[in-house]
C-alpha cells in the first residue's frame, strides 16, 4: 500500500496546485495564465492535454476491437481498464479544452452552430459523442453490483448493447484520431514541411492504433505495480506483438511519406528541426518496432516496461512536435509555456489518475465475467442504525492526509504566481528615470539608450530669457524648490500618476481634526468636495507660467511623460522651424532630436498628435 | 464584391486611416505593447496599422480572403464571408478557440488576452457600421492621397493593373491579393515584395481551405466504412469460432479446414 499512498499524496498535492492555477486562469484570463501571445495563440494546452490525451485514450478503442470485433476473449480482462481509461482521457481532454477555451461557457455552441468545412467541428462532434459512448460502454461496471430493479434493468439494455456501442466506438475513434492531423492541414504556413503533409489524418490513425496498444500495456504494468499484483504478461506479451507490426507499419509510412514528399534532404539538413525529427522517430518508433519484435524483451516485465514506456513518451513527442515545436521554426515565435500551464495539464492528468484510482478500489475494475450481485457489492461506505456500526470505506483512511496535501499543493501554487497575476494587466507601469540636473540632459525616454534627446538647458535657459524663464516650462513648483523636474509628476512613461499624497498630508494637518482643512464636515469626503489644491499652495503655479496644470484649481492627474513632454517641446519648435533663420537644425523635424532614430509609428504608444 | 486597393507609392505614412479605424470601432487609447502583442502595431485595439519598410508605407489589415482559412476553420461559424465580401465576425457565437488565428496565413486575428472575457478582434471592413448601409470604410474615406480606395474589386484589379501597366518601372509587376491565398478582397499594388505581410514569409499560392478539404470529404465515407468493416468482421470472426466450435470436439481440422477457402 506504500507505493499506492504516496503516489496518491502526490497526485493530490499537483491537483491541489491546479486547482489555484485554474482559479487565476478565470478570474484574470488567459494573458495572466499563460505564455500564449498573438502569433502563439495555441500552446501547451493544445499540444499536450487536447492531442496527446486523444492519443493517449486510444487504448479504449482499439482493446474493444480486440475483443468484441476479433473475439479474442482471453483479453477480456484489460477490457474494463481501457475502457476507463479512455474515458478518464477523453474527460481529461474535455477539462483541458474549456480552460484553453477564451469563453469556456459557450462550448455548448459546438452543437448547435454547425460549421462541417472545419475539422475542430469534427474533433469537436467526435469528442461528443465518443464521450458518450464511452460512458454508455463503462456504465455497465458501475450498475453490474447494483439491487436497485432500474439500475438492474439499465445493466441489462448496456449489456446487450454492447457490440453496437463498440463498433460506434470504433467508427468515432478512427475520425477523431485521423481528425487531430486534418485540424493541422490548413496551417502549412506554420507547420515545418519534414511534419506537414497530406497524410497527417492518416498518421496520426495508425500511431494511434499503435500507441493505444502499448497505453493498454504500460496501464496494466503501472498498475499491477501499485497494487502490487502480478501483471497478465501472456496477455501483454500478445499485445506487443501486434504492437510490432503497426509500429513497423507506422515507421515506413512516416519515413516513406518524407521520401516521396522529396523532404529527404531536410532530415540530414543539421537544423534544430531535423534532429527533433530523428529523436522523434526514433523513439516513437523504431526502437520500440525494433525491441518489441524481440521475444526476449516481450517476455521480460522491465524490459517490457521500459519499452512501452519509450514509446508512449514518443508518440506525446509527436504531438507535442505537430502541436508546438516543429511550429517554432516557420513562425519564429518565442512561446515557451507558463510554470501554470504546465502544472495545470499536470493536474488534469493527476485528477484523471485519483478518479481512476477511485472507481479501481471500489468496483470490480480488473474482473471479466458477470458477477454474482448478492455476494458483490460496491465496496462503500455502510451504516447501520439499527447497531450503530459503521462500515467505513476502506480506502477512505487517507481523507485528511490527502486533504493537506491538497491544500498543501494549492498554497504551494499561491506562492509561485507571479506579480503579473495580481497587477493590473492593461499597462504595465514603466518608471520614468528623472533626467538629473546639468547644462546639458539626456533625456533618454525608453530607457534604451537608443533614442534618447540631448537636452542643452542651459541654450534653453539663455534663450527663453535667463532665470525669469523658468516658469515657461517649469509650470509647478514643489515647496523648497526653483523649478521641479519633469518626472517628479509625471513618473509613468505613458500612464497618468495621481500626484496627490494623502498620507503626507494627513501626518502634516494631523488626523482627525486636519480633515476639516480640506473636507467640509456636512459635504461628501471625496475628492470632487475637496479643497482644491490651489487655494492652499498659492505659490505652486508661478505667476509666469506658460502651461497651466490640466485642471486648475484642482491639480487632478499628471499625465505620461511621454505625451507632455512632446507637448511642452514640440509646439515651441514647430514655432520656430517657420523662422527660416531660427530652423537651422530643422527645428520641425523629430529627427533633429531623436538621433535620427526615430521609433516608427506605434499605435500602442501615442502622443497627442497623433490621434485626429 | 467590394474591395480595397492600396498603393504603397502612393501611402505617405499618416496613418489617418489608423486614427479613423480606431474613431470608428470605438477602440480603446492605446497603452504600452503588451507581452503578447506583435511589433506590426494590430492587437486587439488596433484593426490596422502602417509598417515602415525600405522606406515605403505599408498599411497591415485584414486581407478578406475570397476563400477565408479563418471562415472554414470556426467550428461555429462566427466568421463569415459576407456576400458584400468583408470578412464579417459574431462574438455572440465564438468560443474562444482561437482556430483562426492558427489558419490565418497572414496572422490577422487578434484576441483580448487581458480580459477574461475574451473575443477575436480584427477589422471587419465596417461592415456592420457602414458596408451594409452603402458606405465605404472609414481607413478608405480618410486617406488624404487615395493610397487606399474602396470599391468594385474587378473595378480595382483592373485599375491596379493599369498602373502596373502605365509605370511598369514603379512597381513590381504583381498585384499581392489577385490570385495568391486563393484571391484577397485586399489588394496591394507596390514597389516591394510584400510576403513579410504574411506569417512565415510565404505567399500561400492557393487558398488554404482546399488543403483540408479532401480530409473533410472523406470523413462520412471513412466513417461508414469502418462500421461496415468491423461489423462484417464481427460477423465473420464470430460465425468462424461458432463452426470451429461446433467441430471442436471432433478434431482441430475442422476449424482449419473452415478457414482456408
Amino acid at each position: 500500500m506504500k507505493r499506492l499512498l504516496a503516489a496518491k499524496a502526490i497526485l493530490w498535492l499537483i491537483v491541489g496546485g491546479a486547482l489555484t492555477v485554474a482559479a487565476m486562469r478565470f478570474i484574470r484570463g488567459l494573458g495572466a495564465t499563460t505564455a500564449l501571445t498573438d502569433l502563439t495563440p495555441w500552446g501547451f494546452w493544445i499540444g499536450f492535454d487536447v492531442m496527446g490525451g486523444v492519443a493517449l485514450a486510444a487504448g479504449g478503442f482499439v482493446c474493444a476491437a480486440t475483443v468484441y470485433i476479433f473475439h479474442l476473449e482471453r483479453y477480456h480482462a484489460i477490457v474494463r481498464p481501457a475502457v476507463l481509461t479512455a474515458f478518464l482521457g477523453y474527460s481529461a481532454v474535455v477539462v483541458g479544452l474549456l480552460l484553453d477555451l477564451g469563453l469556456p461557457w459557450n462550448i455548448w455552441h459546438m452543437v448547435v452552430y454547425w460549421n462541417p468545412h472545419s475539422p475542430l467541428f469534427e474533433v469537436g462532434t467526435c469528442v461528443e459523442l465518443y464521450l458518450t459512448v464511452l460512458a454508455l460502454e463503462f456504465a455497465p461496471v458501475l450498475f453490474e453490483a447494483a439491487r436497485h430493479p432500474l439500475l438492474a434493468k439499465a445493466y441489462g439494455i448496456l449489456k446487450k448493447a454492447t457490440i453496437p456501442l463498440v463498433v460506434v466506438g470504433i467508427m468515432l475513434s478512427t475520425l477523431h484520431q485521423s481528425s487531430l492531423g486534418s485540424l493541422i492541414l490548413i496551417m502549412p504556413h506554420r507547420l515545418h514541411e519534414l511534419w506537414y503533409t497530406p497524410i497527417l489524418p492518416i498518421l496520426f490513425f495508425v500511431s494511434a492504433v499503435g500507441l493505444g496498444l502499448m497505453m493498454v500495456t504500460t496501464e496494466s504494468l503501472v498498475s499491477s505495480w501499485l497494487y502490487e499484483q502480478e501483471p497478465e504478461m501472456d496477455l501483454l506479451q500478445g499485445l506487443a506483438k501486434v504492437a510490432t507490426y503497426v509500429l513497423g507499419a507506422y515507421t515506413v509510412i512516416k519515413v516513406g511519406d518524407v521520401l516521396v514528399r522529396g523532404q529527404g534532404a531536410a532530415i540530414f539538413a543539421g537544423t534544430r528541426e531535423s534532429w527533433l525529427w530523428i529523436a522523434e522517430v526514433l523513439v516513437s518508433a523504431v526502437i520500440p518496432t525494433v525491441l518489441l519484435s524481440m521475444p526476449a524483451i516481450r517476455k521480460s516485465r522491465p524490459w517490457l516496461t521500459a519499452t512501452v514506456f519509450t514509446g508512449v513518451a514518443g508518440f506525446v513527442m509527436n504531438r507535442i512536435d505537430v502541436g508546438g515545436f516543429a511550429q517554432v521554426g516557420p513562425t519564429g515565435t518565442h512561446y515557451t509555456p507558463s510554470w501554470m500551464e504546465v502544472w495545470m495539464s499536470l493536474g488534469v492528468v493527476a485528477a484523471a489518475a485519483l478518479v481512476y484510482f477511485f472507481i479501481a478500489e471500489r468496483f470490480h475494475l480488473f474482473h471479466a465475467g458477470p458477477i454474482d450481485r448478492e455476494r458483490h457489492r460496491y465496496r462503500l461506505p455502510t451504516f447501520d442504525p439499527a447497531t450503530l456500526v459503521a462500515h467505513p470505506d476502506p480506502y477512505a483512511g487517507g481523507f485528511p492526509r490527502y486533504t493537506l496535501m491538497g491544500v498543501v499543493g494549492a498554497g504551494i501554487a499561491v506562492a509561485l504566481l507571479p506579480g503579473s497575476v495580481f497587477a493590473n494587466l492593461r499597462g504595465a507601469p514603466q518608471p520614468v528615470t528623472p533626467a538629473g540636473y546639468s547644462d546639458r540632459i539626456v533625456i533618454d525616454g525608453t530607457r534604451t539608450s537608443k533614442a534618447a534627446v540631448l537636452f542643452d538647458h542651459k541654450k534653453h535657459i539663455e534663450r527663453e530669457g535667463g532665470d525669469a524663464s523658468c516658469a515657461r516650462c517649469h509650470h509647478l513648483v514643489f515647496a523648497g524648490e526653483r523649478a521641479t523636474g519633469c518626472a517628479r509628476c509625471h513618473r509613468d512613461m505613458y500612464q497618468p500618476t495621481d500626484t496627490f499624497d494623502h498620507r503626507l498630508h494627513e501626518a502634516r494637518l494631523g488626523a482627525g481634526k486636519g480633515c476639516a482643512t480640506c473636507h467640509a464636515d456636512d459635504q461628501l469626503k471625496d475628492e470632487a468636495h475637496a479643497t482644491p489644491c490651489l487655494d492652499c499652495h498659492k505659490r505652486m503655479v508661478p505667476a509666469n507660467a506658460a502651461i497651466q496644470p490640466q485642471h486648475p484649481p484642482l491639480l487632478g492627474k499628471a499625465p505620461g511623460y511621454v505625451p507632455v513632454l512632446h507637448k511642452v517641446c514640440i509646439g515651441c519648435h514647430e514655432q520656430r522651424a517657420k523662422d527660416a533663420r531660427l530652423n537651422k537644425p530643422k527645428l520641425g523635424e523629430c529627427a533633429s532630436c531623436h538621433g535620427g532614430k526615430v521609433q516608427p509609428f506605434d499605435p500602442t504608444r501615442p502622443d497627442d498628435r497623433q490621434v485626429l | 464584391m467590394k474591395a480595397i486597393l492600396t498603393d504603397v507609392t502612393k501611402c505617405i505614412g499618416c496613418e489617418k486611416c489608423v486614427a479613423a479605424c480606431a474613431a470608428e470601432n470605438k477602440l480603446p487609447a492605446a497603452t504600452s505593447p503588451q507581452r503578447w502583442t506583435l511589433d506590426d502595431g494590430l492587437s486587439a485595439d488596433r484593426f490596422c496599422s502602417v509598417l515602415r519598410r525600405d522606406g515605403g508605407y505599408v498599411r497591415k489589415q485584414c486581407r478578406h480572403c475570397e476563400e477565408p482559412a479563418c471562415v472554414s476553420a470556426c467550428p461555429v461559424g462566427a466568421l463569415k464571408k459576407t456576400p458584400e465580401g468583408p470578412v464579417a465576425y459574431d462574438g455572440s457565437k465564438c468560443l474562444g478557440c482561437r482556430y483562426c488565428m492558427m489558419a490565418c496565413p497572414f496572422g490577422i486575428p487578434r484576441y483580448a488576452w487581458a480580459s477574461p472575457v475574451p473575443y477575436v478582434r480584427k477589422c471587419t471592413m465596417c461592415y456592420a457600421n457602414r458596408i451594409q448601409e452603402g458606405r465605404q470604410p472609414a481607413c478608405t474615406e480618410a486617406c488624404p492621397e487615395k493610397a487606399t480606395i474602396f470599391g468594385e474589386r474587378d473595378a480595382l484589379l483592373e485599375e491596379a493593373h493599369k498602373r502596373l501597366l502605365a509605370d511598369p518601372s514603379k512597381y513590381r509587376q504583381e498585384i499581392w491579393g489577385e490570385a495568391d491565398a486563393g484571391g484577397t478582397s485586399v489588394l496591394y499594388v507596390s514597389p516591394i515584395p510584400l510576403d513579410f505581410l504574411t506569417v512565415g514569409g510565404h505567399q500561400q499560392a492557393r487558398a488554404l481551405p482546399q488543403l483540408t478539404a479532401p480530409a473533410m470529404a472523406a470523413v462520412p465515407p471513412v466513417f461508414v466504412g469502418m462500421g461496415a468493416v468491423m461489423g462484417s468482421l464481427y460477423w465473420l470472426i464470430g460465425r468462424r469460432k461458432k463452426v470451429a466450435a461446433e467441430e471442436g470436439p471432433q478434431s482441430n481440422h475442422g476449424g482449419s479446414k473452415e478457414k482456408k477457402p
